[in-house]
This record gives structure tokens, sequence and C-alpha cells, in this order.
């Protein structure tokens, strides 16, 4: 297993964590200190601020919280190296569960509140990095009981 | 390896095998190495199909996403095509009796009302004290763009009302998202009269976009922008009670009214058997209690009697 995709998830989960962190602090704080231009549909107001901005009354901010948090384990370099399918089918299930619930936020954004917010925007980004490396990774490389015979690298 | 064949028993065992052994040898290791080969084979077939399913689903995540955005640049599928409509700075006037409903709930009624939606409650602090004209000053700083804002002027007026009379009246607004929509009023262009306290409303911004953000509209003083940073750093909304007790933030979560019109909220006010209802009751209550303790001194006293009994 090459150390990159543990090295790209990584950096990955810490940069959403602190813009999953800065949304979660600007929706306590009624979103009035957030710097984020308005131009129509650049809006990060009207987004942070709309009903899609909660899920069951928890805010979709404190879902990407945890949601970098949990990814940030299991993209850990040492957790990438280890070979239970468990890990490696629960890494790809929690990148899919992303996806989902960025598709989700993207068609709201673009069809229902009719604005864009940057923030969120890279938080999806790093999202859709994250599902991307896991899948290719998990895909490309073989865990390591199922070696191909004569390789050397596993 | 030595030769185990009948006919060469006693001879000194010989490094390199006979021409047969060897053959022999040589056909399993041939055998062995074809059987690797296509183990090799089929592992890296199945790892180069699993690795091309890992690429078309994630081709097929960059086509979905492009897809959206390109339907959207392109014009189709536009949500609900309408546009954020400001509303006038000093609101639409509300009937009469919508207000006059909202000023005779009784304050047993709101000190009854369940306290579950409550999310922020007035704090004591130790600032100075707060006045104008002779008599404690309520102050509040918000914005009409402000859905949070929005969620607060509703108990607010209800609480406001048991102490002093509006002339005139706080106009209909809503918060500026079109997607957040929140009915509620605007204390811009009001004016409150009241023996027990002043009520100085600061509306600092409209709900009309403008440039990086929303149209001016009242502009706080020195001393009261310095209050508000020193106490909840520039939030919206921001309540001080004469300089006793703040409001940090609003008291409950404007979500559940948002899109609805200003004239179902109003109905609900009074009925504590709705979630709505029931939120803004307990929250006008918590005023009423706050200004009676920190700013009428008990007074009137059967609204501050009923209050407390809550």
């Amino acid at each position: 297993m090459p150390r990159w995709p543990g090295v790209v998830g990584t950096v990955a989960c810490v940069a959403g964590l602190g813009v999953a962190g800065y949304l979660t602090y600007e929706h306590f704080t009624s979103s009035t200190t957030l710097a984020c231009s308005d131009n129509g549909v650049v809006n990060c107001l009207k987004v942070t601020t709309s009903s899609y901005s909660a899920v069951a009354g928890v805010p979709v901010a404190v879902l990407g919280l945890v949601f970098f948090a949990v990814m940030l384990v299991l993209q850990l370099p040492p957790v990438w190296r280890r070979p239970e399918p468990a890990i490696r089918i629960g890494r790809l299930a929690w990148a899919v569960v992303g996806l989902g619930t960025v598709l989700y936020l993207l068609y709201a954004e673009l069809f229902s509140i009719d604005a864009i917010c940057l923030w969120c925007t890279a938080v999806h980004v790093l999202t859709l990095l994250l599902f991307g490396t896991t899948v290719y990774a998990t895909s490309a490389y073989p865990v390591h009981g199922d070696p191909v015979p004569g390789e050397g690298d596993e | 390896m030595p030769s185990n064949r009948p006919g060469s028993s006693g001879e000194t065992p010989k490094k390199k095998p006979s021409a047969a052994t060897a053959k022999k040898k040589s056909s399993s290791q041939r055998f062995t190495e074809r059987q690797e080969a296509k183990q090799r084979a089929a592992q890296e077939a199945r790892r180069a199909r699993t690795r091309t399913y890992g690429i078309v689903a994630i081709a097929l995540v960059v086509l979905v996403v492009a897809v959206l955005v390109i339907v959207k640049v392109a014009g189709g599928g536009s949500g609900s095509g309408t546009v954020d409509q400001a509303s006038p700075p000093a609101g639409t006037p509300i009937p009469a009796a919508t207000l006059a409903k909202l000023q005779s709930v009784p304050v047993s009624t709101l000190a009854a009302a369940p306290t579950d939606g409550i999310v922020s409650t007035p704090q004591s602090v130790n600032g100075q004290a707060l006045t104008a004209d002779g008599k404690p000053e309520l102050l509040y700083i918000g914005a009409e763009f402000c859905p949070h804002c929005a969620a607060q002027r509703w108990p607010l007026y209800i609480a406001l009302s048991k102490f002093g009379t509006f002339s005139p009246e706080p106009g209909r607004i809503h918060s500026a998202n079109l997607d957040g929509d929140v009915p509620t009023f605007t204390f811009y262009g009001t004016k409150y009269s009241s023996p027990y306290l002043t009520f100085t409303p600061v509306e600092v911004y409209t709900n009309k976009p403008q440039g990086n953000g929303y149209a001016p509209l009242q502009t706080p003083t020195q001393a009261q922008l310095t209050l508000w940073q020193d106490t909840n750093g520039g939030s919206f909304p921001f309540v001080d009670f004469g300089g006793k007790t703040v409001l940090p933030s609003a008291q409950y979560l404007f979500t559940p009214l948002q899109n609805l019109p200003f004239s179902a909220v109003a109905a609900q006010v009074g009925n504590n058997s709705t979630a709505i209802g029931a939120v803004i009751d307990a929250s006008a209550a918590q005023l009423i209690s706050t200004i009676c303790g920190s700013m009428s001194h008990d007074q009137p006293a059967a609204v501050c009697s009923a209050a407390h009994s809550g």
C-alpha cells in the first residue's frame, strides 16, 4: 500500500475539520461574522441560514464536523495499512455517506436555495476528494492478505 | 538431490541430477511456474477490474456534479424561480386585531408554556447601569435581514406590550433569506412609551441586499457599539436589560417559523399546545420576568406576580 492515500486523506480531513468548525461556530453565533461575499449567486448567509442548514434539528455544519472527525481516524496512514476488511469497507461506506450528503446539499444550493456558499463548496470539494482517493486506493491496492504472486511490494 | 533409483545403490551421490530426473524436475517446475503465472494473471485481472470499477465510480460522480452545474448554468430547473424581495424598512402595517391579540395573551398563559424549545436565556451581568430619559433602558440591536432577530422580535414585542405601548406600532417584515424567510416585526420607525422603562431599538441593516451585505438602516452610537461588541462580539440579536441582564443570542431557533405567513405565527401565540406557540410564549414569559426583576421593580404588580408564579 503506497503512502499517498493516507497523506492526502489526512490533510483533506484536517482542512475539512477546520472549515466545518468555522461554519459550526458561525451557525451558533447567528452567522453575523461569516466571511463571504454576497453577490447574489454567492451568498453564504442565505445558505447557512436556510431550511437545509439543519437535518432533524442538527446543524449540517455539525454533521460535517462529525463526518471529518470520523474520516480523519479512518484516513490516517497507519489505518490505511491495516488489512481488516471491516476498516476498508467502513472507510469506503463512510466516504459514500459523505458523497451522498454533498450531492444532496449541492442540489439544494443550486435548485432550491438559489445561492452558493463558498465555505460549503470547500467542504464539498474536500469530501469529493476524499471519496475519490478512498475509492481509487481501495480498489487499486489489494489487501495484504491477498498478495499478487511474485510481487514484492505487498 | 541424490537419486533414489535402484541402480544407483552404493554409488557416490552425484550433485548433478541425471538427465531423466532433471527432465522430470524441469517439467514440475514449469508446471508450477505456469500455475503461478496463471494465478498472477488472474489476480492482476481481478485487480484491474476492481480498479476499473473504482475509476468508473469516480467518473460517474464527476459526471453527476458536472451535469448539476451545467443544468444550473444553462438556466434549467431553477428552483422556485423567485427573487429575494425586501420588505419596506418600516414594514407593512399589521391588522389591529392581530396586534390586539398578541398584546392580550394573559401572562399566566405565557408563564405556563413549556420551555423545551428555549436555547438561550437572559444572563446577569455586572455592567454599568443603562438608562435613558431617567428610566432603565432596554437596548435591542438587530437587523431586518437576520432570521434569528426575526424569531426574537415575537416574544420581545409580546413582553414589551405588558409594560407600555407602541405608537406607531411595528410593521410586518420578513428576514432576508428567501429560503429562510421568517415572518416578523421590525422595530424600525416605532415609538414605545412606558412608565417603567425606555425601549431603544436599533435595526442596523435592512433585509435589502447591497454590495457584500445588506443596506444599512440605523447606526448604533459608539457607546451602544462598544457594549454590543464587548458583550456578545457584535452578534445579532443583542438585548440589554438596563445593564443588569443581557440576552446574547436569540432565545429559540427560528427554523420552525420559516416560510410561514405572519398570520400563521400570530395565530399560534398564546396556544401552548403548538410548538411555535409554546416556544414564543415561554420566551416572552422569560423576558417579562427579566424586565420585572431587572428594570421595573416588579411593576406592574399584576404582570410581574403572574410572571413569577409561572
